[in-house]
């Protein structure tokens, strides 16, 4: 179990990137557009084959989040523009991909 | 030593510090030399010996880490010989209020472990998280507080209480660890009938008259449920880290979210969530049966943002020696369910040291809203 990263700074970068530094180190400036791609939220993500449901280029150019804010101790949850709000991430997914 | 005798590099404690400052502890991200872990660095010609001390005695990767020092030390040219005694030290992460300084004092961690909803195996956890983290070197007490249905005084053989202190019980002992039970103080009959302020008022007595001396953990077996006395028991406890046990069943998540949420409001940090009742394996087989479904604890946790502590088989041992007062984890310690139960208590310590540690290194909480 490697849940224990966790977030020393978010901001936003500019108009589409989200900012996160690690406590690890690592820094990610993540796309809102990619961000909004890698929902793993039960919506998105076929239940049984754990595949995503979004297919690519099917997400505007322009969606943008609306508020990150923290879950629990280790997941961050975005309100996105296009109305997606149930998307949870857990820092340890984001961290390992952007 | 003549001119053409080789002289041996003399080793320095700044040599020492710079290897060891390459041992990370993997879960605060730091190296054990910035955390202040190094205690005592002692040379004389080529040995060196130190003192490690850690968060806590059942830090899981205790051995690890040990290794990684020896290894950068004896990498030091001139260094022959490291001995290495590995300490503990818990820390408290919250003060602790007058009411109840008397009784929890000298208690580092006081962890509640909840459920959503009664019959999950959550005093079975709570029994046998306390043994396991009472093995590891840990200094452990365990209150049930479970008004309406204490169990703790079945599941182990522990007396009632004998001895007072000034004004307070000195808790009994059982294999190591020190046991009140609500049991021991109310009939269990009479206890059903007990209206919401006699029920606060038996709390506040039982977490103010104990005297628990030096802890490391003090385990409490919540009633089930998230009402009154759930808060009643975090309000006049200063618990440190709440664990919340579930069985894999989609109806039982609903109670594990109100139960996370509970503690979250009245800022308890949630250390994880552990699933029980998670498979059966027919003895001799290797196969899991998920019989109450599959990782129902793993999306309750992830959707909360909290870790998956571990998940314990359904084995029969566990039932039937907690039915003869001997806690699996001390009975049968081969069985898979005592090393699923060891596996959770070391990281349960863990979680609970990066909570203590991390106030200032990390963001616990944040919103940020795009403009
Ligand atoms: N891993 C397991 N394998 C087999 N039986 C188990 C296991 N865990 C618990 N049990 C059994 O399940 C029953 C319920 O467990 P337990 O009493 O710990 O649950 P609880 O959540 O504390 O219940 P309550 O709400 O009544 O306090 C007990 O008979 C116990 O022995
Ligand atoms: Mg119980």
């Amino acid at each position: 179990m490697s849940v224990n990263i966790q977030v020393k700074k978010i901001w936003q970068e500019d108009a589409r990137t989200l900012g996160i530094l690690w406590t690890t180190g690592k820094k990610s400036l993540i796309d809102s557009v990619k961000l909004r791609e890698a929902c793993r939220c039960a919506l998105c993500v076929d239940e049984w084959s754990g595949e995503s449901k979004i297919t690519p280029g099917s997400i505007g150019d322009d969606v943008r989040p609306i508020v990150v804010q923290s879950v629990g101790r280790y997941a961050l949850n975005v309100h996105f523009t296009d109305g997606h709000t149930t998307g949870i991430y857990t820092f340890d997914y984001l961290h390992e991909i952007f | 030593m003549g001119i053409f005798g080789k002289k041996k590099p003399a080793v320095s404690e700044q040599q020492i510090k710079e290897a060891l400052s390459q041992v990370q502890d993997p879960d605060l991200h730091q190296d054990i030399v910035s955390l202040g872990f190094v205690k005592k660095i002692d040379f004389h010609k080529g040995k060196v010996s130190l003192i490690v001390e850690l968060t806590t005695p059942a830090c899981p990767m205790k051995e690890m880490l040990r290794d990684q020092c020896v290894d950068v030390v004896k990498a030091i040219e001139g260094v022959e010989d490291v001995s290495i005694e590995m300490t503990a030290q818990t820390h408290r992460a919250r003060a602790i209020p007058d009411l109840v300084q008397g009784a929890l004092g000298q208690v580092k961690n006081i962890i509640a472990v909840a459920s959503g909803k009664g019959g999950v195996g959550k005093s079975t956890s709570a029994v046998n998280l306390a043994f396991a983290l009472q093995q590891k070197g840990s200094k452990v007490g365990l209150l049930d507080a479970d008004i309406y249905g204490p169990s703790i005084m079945q599941m182990t053989k522990v007396g009632k209480p004998e001895e007072t202190k000034g004004d307070f019980i000195v808790p009994p002992i059982f294999a190591g660890v020190k046991i009140i039970s609500v049991a021991m103080f109310t009939e269990a009959k009479q206890a059903q009938l007990l209206r919401g302020p006699m029920v606060a008022q038996i709390i506040k007595q039982f977490l103010t008259q104990i005297d628990w001396g030096e802890l490391d953990y003090l385990i409490i077996d919540y009633p089930p449920g998230t009402g009154d006395i759930q808060l009643t028991l975090s309000q006049i406890a200063p618990i440190t880290g709440a664990v919340v046990v579930t069985t894999p069943q989609e109806v039982a998540l609903i109670d594990v979210r109100k139960a996370i949420s509970m503690f979250e409001t009245m800022k308890v940090p949630v250390l994880g969530v552990v699933e029980t009742m998670s498979y059966f394996m027919c003895p001799g087989s290797e196969k899991k049966h998920f019989i109450f479904g599959k990782n129902g604890g793993r999306k309750v946790a992830d959707e909360n943002g909290v870790p998956l502590l571990g998940e314990i088989p359904i084995e029969p041992v566990v039932a039937e020696n907690s039915d003869k007062g001997k806690p699996v984890v001390i009975s049968d310690s081969n069985a898979l369910a005592s090393l699923a139960y060891n596996h959770i208590a070391g990281q349960l310590a863990a979680q609970q040291s990066i909570v203590n540690s991390q106030s200032d290194r990390a963001l616990t909480h944040f919103k940020l809203e795009w403009v």
